[in-house]
């Protein structure tokens, strides 16, 4: 056994039971007799309700109960936007009255015996409608916009010095609009909720990344206890941000299983989970860069327009990230909202960094070309040792590193950098690169370890392990803490009567809970090394000098007790450690919002006092066909300095699969909204276009090491969401090399490219 | 868009073909477009059958329109098989039916009876030894969420089966029905080229 586990890369502890489809997801719960639900959303984007017929579907053999607003209003009590401190992913509450705000909204849960009965009623129900004309987002007439600023739980927009004074002023300058689009998370899992009562106590099964929130939000809209409310989601599968917040399905099962007095399953429709839940909202962004003669920027202008839902201010605003990449003395953003009708918007994996480091790299892309400079060049000319808004320093910043060891790896010596000049037969040949930054999260985190007298240790963590290897990297920090072989390490995560920890969000799960696992552990070898150290072999050492390393208590010098012995020395039985982690410079009331369910996370670049983040530098090749003008991309190398990392392993595959994101950001994904009444029309995934295997290039990822003991003890920053950012850039500078056409607005599509 | 379905009105899903719309539609909808509202049966119909699934024979009595997918998740406790969209879109629903690949989301689970039907809980051995693609799977890290991966590994048994594993692209190529959100796709290319040698002359379909 190696004396470290952190750094080794095991094969995923839950591997096992998800190749043998022992794993039980949410979506998979057996519960006994269950009663089935099956949504009616919405067919108008903006109205009333004007006549609900249930006749029909009431006449379906097994029909059991329809919950509409005439059944349900009032029952479902306000939990508050997430955004303002509540739970809620919307503020629309369910079922309560007549007015549709956006298309798909549940309007009505059939009840049946049976799915197909259930369906088939829902088929039936009639629903009326007094149709107004929708605003769909961008060009729409009734829309409104309002400055982030100035919105409910407003943002501050960065900015530092004159930005517009210093673009008037310098030398070489571009000036570009760019369009990102609507992109829904489609994970394979479906929106399912199962809800049953025992007794007085309400069992929730749902795919989430937050049980402890949907405990309290379902707590909250039901007027219940949090204690009365478990939510269980041991598996998820797939999340990407679509299973953080509360959505409004889940306490519709929670009452209808209370008013039939049986469990209740709900499995939404593909299409349903594109208004039942959230999604990428589109932008439209303009970009203004300068520079010196020499490449030093001397001028940032960064706007954006996202849209959101009617009600809720949902911001992106990745201005936060794109003021503060590079060493520029001058910085003006600025992000508004656009109010449509539509549902409201959320977090997707990397939400604000998606769309606005496609701006900012294609713009630093562009002005790399107006410089005649390598676009590596331009970067490293404007690499900084601290951020430019605040002035904080950064934590630890492996940019230049990345792009030398990738160069390197990707052969970019070898590239023309003439657009047009690299072909292949009827292929043209582009090569183009992107800095990626993901900002180090990190929450108020609690556990529970138990190390038994067999040397067995169990870690207790509401946590979540949304595909990310959360199991295994919380047991291989145990392992590690105790001095255990993994096999010895049990790890229980995702369900809310377990201790706290934060939202499976901002890519913190990884950093937050190793480090209060550690601290679990920390005292549990406390405890051994006070006892070990009054008789015995260890007896009379310093016990802060005593280390758990392969099954035994040791000294610096090797004298060592066995983990038995040790064991019995200390406690008649188990030793249990329950720990809280609150991270350097948070407040202290992220630990009490963290026992409330609400989202608290801290960190990254702009709170200070340290800006920490994470980087990377990603290089693409692509072929555009000569006259087809079809993309494909053949390679992609990303190389990422994100601290330490726990399991290269799982670290890669989530990278790997960042970086496919990137491609069907570029290339794909985009909702297609009919415009006259506010609809999406591609929902569902075979129109809604994700990167199958066939559009999956070479991979390749590197991890550099990187120690950085200022972002938390450990030294870990998350990298889920990492991979897939600027990504969708380094494909539009590479079609750009290839083409000599510059593609502003994602997805390119051959379109683009006539 | 979630339009109220109009029953007897197909709609995109007409696009997958007519198994699509006899097992995602309501079966009493399908009937052809017409003025007439679709009569409501006043019971439902049940229809007894026998499913043989991993070796094992199971007598149910069914809804008609109850898919194999449902049938295996909801009847049998095998969850092994997701439900990814139900709609024939996802692979994630994929099962052998006499050692081929079907998306058991659009097949009823009526046309399965007689057939001899593997789900991924019927891959490994008794005493609990994987089958060489499982083994792959995990060794590849073939997988995040692991959704989609029941689907995946019973694809990619019926993809070496089916003589379609001949070369990477070809793999990339067969293996093109089933998503995975988490993109693992180069990961489960290796696994299958890793276990592809071991599976000669070893087939899966028992039923
Ligand atoms: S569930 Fe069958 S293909 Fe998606
Ligand atoms: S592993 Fe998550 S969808 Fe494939």
């Amino acid at each position: 056994m190696p004396d470290t586990m952190i750094g080794q890369s095991p094969i995923r502890i839950d591997g096992r039971a998800k190749v043998t489809g022992a794993a039980r997801y949410p979506s998979d719960v057996v519960v006994p007799n269950p009663a089935w639900a099956f949504l009616v959303t919405s067919a108008i984007a903006l109205g009333r309700i004007t006549a609900i017929e249930e006749a029909e579907a009431r006449a379906v053999p097994g029909v059991l109960e329809i919950l509409t607003h005439r059944n349900m209003r009032g029952t479902v009590r306000d939990a508050g936007f997430f955004a303002a401190g509540g739970y809620a992913a919307e503020t629309i509450r369910p079922l309560e009255d007549d007015r549709i705000w956006h298309d798909g909204q549940i309007v009505a849960m059939v009840l049946a015996d049976s799915f197909e009965a259930a369906r088939e009623a829902a088929f039936r129900l009639r629903v009326d409608y007094a149709a107004v004309t929708p605003a769909a987002g961008f060009g729409s007439a009734s829309a409104t916009t309002e400055p982030a600023a100035k919105a409910r739980q407003g943002h501050e927009d960065p900015q530092v010095g004159d930005a517009d004074a210093a673009f008037a002023a310098a030398p070489v300058k571009i000036e570009a609009d760019y369009a990102t689009p609507t992109q829904h998370h489609n994970p394979i899992e479906l929106f399912t909720t199962t809800a049953l009562w025992e007794g007085g106590k309400l069992v929730i099964h749902e795919p989430s990344q937050y049980v402890t929130g949907i405990r309290h939000g379902v707590a909250t809209q039901l007027g219940l206890d949090p204690q009365q409310v478990r939510v269980e989601s041991h598996y998820v599968g797939g999340a990407f941000g679509s299973k953080g917040s509360l959505t409004q399905r889940t306490a519709l099962v929670a009452i209808a299983a209370r008013r039939l007095g049986r469990p209740v399953k709900l499995v939404p429709t593909r299409d349903q989970g594109f208004t039942i839940a959230t999604y990428r909202a589109e932008t439209r962004q303009h970009v203004k860069l300068a520079a010196d003669r020499d490449g030093k920027l001397q001028a940032l202008v960064h706007e954006g327009t996202e849209v959101t839902s009617r009600p809720d201010p949902y911001k992106v605003a990745g201005t936060q990230t794109t003021a503060r990449m590079y060493d520029c003395p001058n910085v003006r953003t600025k992000v508004t909202l656009l109010h449509a009708d539509r549902n409201t918007p959320g977090f997707m994996r990397s939400p604000p960094e998606v769309p606005y480091m496609f701006a900012l790299e294609s713009a630093v892309d562009e002005l790399a070309v107006a410089l005649k400079l390598d676009p590596i060049e331009l970067r490293r000319r404007n690499d900084s040792k601290k951020e430019p808004i605040k002035g904080l320093p950064w934590s630890s910043r492996g940019l230049m590193r990345c792009y030398e060891a990738g160069a390197e790896a990707f052969g970019w010596s070898r590239r023309n950098p003439e657009p047009r000049s690299m072909r292949e037969g009827d292929w043209l040949i582009g090569w183009g690169c992107a800095s990626t930054i993901y900002p180090t999260h990190i929450g108020a985190a609690t556990a529970r370890v138990t190390l038994t007298p067999d040397g067995q240790a169990r870690v207790q963590t509401a946590a979540h392990d949304i595909g990310t290897g959360a199991y295994t990297v919380i047991a291989q920090a145990a392992a590690e803490m105790l001095g255990l072989p993994l096999e010895k390490v049990q790890v229980a995560l995702g369900d809310s009567d377990l201790p706290p920890a934060p939202v499976a969000g901002g890519s913190n799960t990884t950093a937050s809970v190793c480090n209060v696992v550690a601290e679990a552990c920390g005292q549990i070898r406390a405890r051994l090394a006070r006892a070990a150290v009054e008789d015995g072999p260890l007896k009379g050492r310093d016990p802060a000098s005593l280390k758990l390393v392969s099954g035994e208590l040791r000294a610096a010098d090797g004298t060592a007790e066995a983990l038995p012995e040790a064991m019995s020395r200390a406690a008649n039985g188990a030793i249990e450690a329950y720990a809280e982690y609150l991270p350097q410079g948070m407040p202290k009331e992220s630990m009490r919002k963290l026992y409330s369910g609400k989202q608290a996370l801290g960190g990254g670049i702009a709170e200070g006092p340290l800006a920490m983040a994470a980087f990377g530098a990603e290089f693409v090749e692509v072929r555009v066909h000569a006259r087809t003008a079809e993309v494909r991309v053949p390679r992609v190398l990303g190389a990422f300095a994100a601290g330490r990392i726990v399991n290269p392993r799982t670290a890669r595959s989530q990278l790997m699969g960042g970086l496919i994101w990137g491609i069907g950001s570029a290339l794909h994904e985009e909702t297609e909204i009919d415009h006259g009444r506010a609809r999406y029309v591609n929902d569902n995934i075979l129109e809604y276009l994700i990167p199958v295997n066939a559009d999956a290039p070479k991979v390749e990822v590197m991890l550099l090491e990187e120690t950085d003991t200022g972002v938390n003890p450990l030294g870990i920053k998350g990298l889920g969401e990492l991979g897939n950012v600027g990504t969708n850039a380094a494909i539009a500078n590479a079609v750009f090399h290839a083409t000599g056409r510059r593609a502003r607005e994602l997805p390119i599509r051959i379109e683009s490219l006539l | 868009m979630t339009t109220q379905p109009t029953p007897g009105v197909v709609g995109r899903r007409s696009l997958l073909g007519s198994g699509a719309v006899s097992a995602a539609a309501p079966l009493l909808a399908v009937a052809p477009a017409a003025a007439q509202p679709t009569p409501i049966l006043k019971e439902t119909a049940v229809l007894d059958l026998v499913l043989r699934v991993n070796g094992q024979e199971h007598r149910l009595a069914l809804d008609p329109r109850v898919t194999l997918l449902d049938a295996l998740r909801e009847e049998l406790g095998l969850t092994g098989a997701k439900k990814g969209c139900d709609q024939g879109q996802c692979g994630a629903c994929t099962v052998l039916l006499d050692g081929r690949r079907v998306l058991s989301c659009l097949t009823l689970a009526a046309r399965a009876a007689g057939g001899a039907v593997t789900t991924i809980e019927g891959l490994a051995t008794e005493d609990g030894g994987l089958h060489p693609m499982q083994q792959a799977f995990l060794d590849h890290d073939a997988f995040q969420c692991g959704y989609c991966t029941p689907g995946q590994i019973m694809s990619a048994i019926g993809c070496v089966q089916e003589g379609h594993a001949g070369t990477p692209d070809e793999i990339r190529e067969a293996m093109s029905g089933n998503l995975c959100r988490c993109a693992a796709y180069p990961n489960i290319v290796a696994a299958i080229e890793q276990a592809k040698p071991q599976m000669a002359g070893r087939r899966t379909e028992r039923g």
